[in-house]
């Protein structure tokens, strides 16, 4: 019979193994992890986690999986995955990856919470974990190639909540070892637990995005697991009755070669971005010319003055949900190209404390932001491999300074070093572990492949 | 004033005297023809694997889960487990615009009544309420778009206004503040919609589960602080996103409130399958007795040259070959081979052995589809012919454009309990299901709700006379 879309896909995560991770790809997921881990934990500290939590222990019974930050705490697996999801996305400081999405925190939780969940005969190893972070990775990237409008930043669903649940089920169908067709079953009922609309980011709800995605790709594999049977052309193009298609204008699925000689993991040729402070990724661009046009009006005026400032011009690409010229909220500073880029040049650099309600409702800030004028110009497209950011000073005195900025400290193109990667995770995990606590989950993540019972993590 | 603050407004502010005499009555029979459908479909395979998954979530038990007094369930998975049961055998209620609307809402509501703390009673009335208010936002927003007033082909209806309907419902029932109304349809947004291709699949039950399941969170959630776009229902990229066309329009005043419910009834179902086929059975019921003169004679098979069915164009139903139950039941083709050869549909229509006897397979070979342009797939116009050719040359027809059971025909009150009675006396005991009749009926004079879920439980109704009055 002709294989199908649906089927390469299952095919592909059942038969996927160790062997077939080359080392780049090894690294580089090796660096989501921890970096997924570490904005997990600091995020542990957020007002929607607490939330989150407080809701979860409602329901704890077979509690056997832990929460960020919260020695003590277990949760059901798919709440503790939920409540970790959420963690991970809450503060917007997780990572992402080209055509867009938060791929880590969509797998990582769901990953934790089941080698919490298996008997100890059964434990994965660290190599078993590290190959299915890397199946649910790869699902997610084809999965984004089936259609153009995925290569810019999204306008209808969010998505982590739509290729986000589809890796999740993927990745935890791999690590609990299920048959090629209770992979193609876990895809189908993920299918149908996915997806989110755009309008709920830049709110306290869009940290549920990838807590949902996490907890729910998990549900779907247990289902699967346990006989639960759905649609197997799923991700084919069915017409007249959608399929996965129903969250895409345009929809070309294409199947997966099988793993081994003739296929590479999209995570080899295409790296991730790590933010390196909490907000939208399309922030940092802006935030890198800010800071670099700062410092040529600091060589002009000696110091940084706000009041010969006339107009703050910022050429920026069209999105809507991430132009705001007076966020309210620490959600919505996240999302701000206005709010950022006067903050780097208030304070020379944009941090977790940049955020805090304080920092947001600050005179000077607010006096900046009424000088900001904004412009699309036609080439900047909104689009994370090809956008740029541009900030201009226009003084009273008539002289105009610029910083533009095509590729952040952080971008794929241009990709955290290891020391600066460490740094951002200890002084995320700092908030919530001891300096030991921490040094182990360096460790442990740098040497998982050798790993033998991954729940350790 | 947004769309969304609207629609809070009005969650919060109906009260139960605004409820209209017919708006009650039709949703009283909604409510027993769901629990009777429920019932039944704890029986089916795909509730046991639900049920048997989510007991790893069964440690603050506090809900009924219907037929079982073996175990009880956290709210939200009692809400997920009886929403499933609900759609199980796609039996229950559908609605025009098309949607599933009682199944993604009345678990909701029971569920959390149910674990109220005893100080704190919810009435009959405040359920009623609560209910209807789940299914009037429903009905608004499907009004939304005019992609909804056709079959669906995209996204399955009930996950995506279903959601919206339970978490509205359950901030009724919860008493959110208007603040925490907006906030419940704005986090449910987040967890609406599912493609339809899982339609005829084991997993479109938990469509309605999850519906039932993830509104109830939703209301949680929000109770607990959660805040989501407050313009959720304005925005093209909030519940906009599920629709090419959307135009959001705000609520009627609360003066008075036109509910949709009384405008426009439901379909129930007589036989556990997709709405579409309940045309084609009583057309291929009615050719039969053309055909045949006395009940107990057989069809005479080997007379039939071939049976023509005209049908609407609607994908998923159109399966000349079904191999299991859930694709008998979204088949135009085994529908009307079945109601040829039995003279008509019942639950019984859809077991292994009759979905495979060699006489149904004989005549669905002989069985084609015609698409005539005037019949539109919309469950207010649609229309089903079967015309049955013999060899002889002779054919028999008949047309059907209202079965019996469609809103414009509704099921009388004696057809509508012995259905309810049916299906639930293969989980209860006989006084569990008058008890449940009872309450039902009687809805807004009880004062304490919990009453339906002991009942549901399966437990004897020798000590809960005092209850209902």
């Amino acid at each position: 019979p002709e294989e199908t879309v649906t089927s390469s896909f299952a095919s592909f995560i059942h038969a996927a193994r160790p062997e077939h991770l080359s080392q780049t790809v090894r690294q580089r997921s090796k660096r989501m992890i921890l970096d997924s881990i570490g904005v997990g934990l600091v995020g542990s500290t957020t007002r929607v986690f607490d939330i989150a939590l407080r809701y979860c222990r409602l329901y704890s019974s077979v509690a056997v999986s832990s929460v960020y930050g919260k020695p003590g705490v277990k949760l059901s697996p798919t709440l503790a995955a939920f409540t970790n999801g959420v963690a991970t996305h809450s503060m917007d400081f997780d990572d992402t990856w080209h055509p867009a999405t938060h791929p880590s925190g969509a797998i990582l939780p769901a990953l934790l919470a089941a080698s919490q969940m298996l008997p100890p005969s059964t434990k994965p190893s660290g190599l078993d974990f590290l190959l299915a972070f890397n199946v649910g990775l790869e699902v997610q990237g084809r999965l984004m190639h089936f259609s153009t409008e995925a290569h810019d930043i999204p306008k209808r669903f969010h998505p982590p909540s739509v290729v986000g649940t589809l890796g999740s089920a993927a990745a935890t169908a791999k690590l609990l070892s299920l048959s090629s067709a209770q992979c193609c079953h876990a895809l189908g009922i993920a299918a149908s637990l996915a997806g989110a609309p755009m309008a709920n980011a830049a709110t306290q709800a869009k940290p549920l995005h990838v807590g949902n995605a996490t907890r729910l790709g998990l549900e779907a594999a247990l289902l699967a697991a346990r006989g639960m049977e759905a649609n197997p052309l799923i991700l084919d193009d069915i017409p007249g009755c959608s399929g996965f298609s129903a969250f895409y204008g345009i929809y070309q699925p294409k199947p997966l070669s099988a793993p081994g000689e003739h296929h590479e993991f999209l995570l080899e040729k295409q790296d991730i971005a790590f933010k390196r402070f909490p907000a939208h990724l399309g922030m940092h661009w802006v935030v890198d010319a800010a800071l670099s046009v700062r410092n040529l009006f600091i060589n002009y005026a000696g110091s940084f003055s706000p009041s010969l400032i006339r107009t703050i011009m910022l050429k920026i690409p069209v999105s809507k949900y991430i132009n705001r010229p007076f966020p309210s909220s620490e959600h919505q500073a996240r999302h701000s190209f206005q709010f950022n880029a006067c903050a780097a040049l208030l304070d020379g650099e944009v941090g977790l404390g940049s955020f805090s309600e304080s920092s947001i409702h600050r005179q000077e800030l607010r006096e900046l932001l009424d000088k900001v004028v904004v412009e699309h110009p036609e080439d900047n497209v909104a689009n994370f491999d090809k956008m740029y950011g541009e900030v201009a000073l226009l003084l009273h005195s008539g002289d105009v300074l610029t910083g533009k900025c095509d590729t952040f400290y952080g971008h794929w193109r241009k990709p955290l070093s290891k020391e600066s990667l460490l740094k951002k995770f200890r002084s995320n995990a700092s908030h919530v572990l001891s300096e030991e606590k921490i040094e182990a989950i360096i460790t442990l993540v740098d040497n998982l492949e050798n790993l033998s019972d991954s729940s350790q993590l | 004033q947004t769309v969304t603050g609207n629609f809070a407004k009005v969650i919060h502010g109906l009260n139960a005297n605004q409820l209209t005499d017919q708006v009650i009555q039709r949703s009283k029979r909604m409510i027993l023809d769901t629990l009777g459908v429920g019932l039944l479909g704890t029986s089916t395979e795909v509730c046991h694997k639900v049920a048997q998954y989510s007991k790893i979530y069964g440690s603050d038990l506090s809900s009924t889960i219907w037929g079982h007094l073996d175990f009880r369930l956290p709210p939200l998975y009692a809400a997920f487990v009886n929403g499933v049961a609900v759609h199980s055998m796609d039996f229950d209620d559908t609605w025009h615009p098309a949607t599933h609307p009682s199944g993604a809402v009345l678990p909701a509501v029971i569920a959390l009544s149910d674990a109220f703390p005893q100080k704190k009673k919810v009435s009959g009335l405040d359920l009623l309420l609560a209910f209807n208010v789940g299914i009037e936002v429903q009905g608004r927003l499907l009004h939304f778009s005019r992609e909804a007033r056709n079959i669906p082909r995209r996204f399955h209806p009930p996950a995506v206004v279903g959601t919206m309907g339970s978490a509205a419902a359950c901030a009724k029932l919860l008493a959110l503040d208007q603040l925490e109304c907006k906030n419940a349809l704005a986090i449910a947004a987040s967890y609406a919609g599912a493609p339809l291709a899982n339609a005829a699949t084991q997993i479109k039950p938990l469509h309605v589960g999850n519906a039932a399941k993830n509104g109830l969170e939703a209301a949680c959630l929000a109770l607990q602080g959660l805040q989501g776009n407050k313009q959720i229902l304005d925005m093209e990229s909030g519940m906009g996103a599920f629709y090419t066309d959307y135009n959001p329009q705000t609520l009627p005043t609360l003066q008075s409130y036109p509910w949709l419910l009384d405008q426009q009834d439901v379909a129930i179902k007589r036989f556990p399958a997709h709405l579409a086929t309940h045309w084609v059975a009583d057309a291929a019921s009615s050719v039969r007795r053309k055909l045949v003169e006395s009940s107990e004679n057989l069809l005479p098979l080997d007379k039939i040259e071939k049976v023509i069915l005209k049908v609407p164009e609607v994908k998923y139903v159109n399966r000349p070959s079904p191999a299991s139950e859930h694709e008998a039941r979204h088949s135009f083709q085994f529908v009307a081979c079945s109601a040829l050869l039995d003279g008509s549909m019942s639950v019984q229509s859809f077991t292994s052995e009759n979905v495979h006897r060699p006489a149904l397979r004989e005549l669905l070979c002989k069985t084609q589809l015609e698409h005539p342009p005037d019949n539109t797939p919309s469950f207010n116009s649609l229309y089903c012919e079967v015309r049955v050719t013999l060899w002889d040359g002779s054919t028999i027809s008949d047309r059907c454009t209202t079965f019996y059971g469609h809103w414009r025909k509704p099921l009388t009150k004696e057809d509508l309990q012995k259905k309810f009675q049916s299906n639930a006396l293969s989980i209860l005991p006989a006084e569990a299901v008058e008890g449940i009749i009872e309450t039902v009926y009687n809805l807004e004079k009880v004062e304490d709700c919990s009453v339906l879920s002991t009942f549901l439980s399966g437990q004897s109704a020798r000590a809960l006379p005092e209850k209902l009055h």
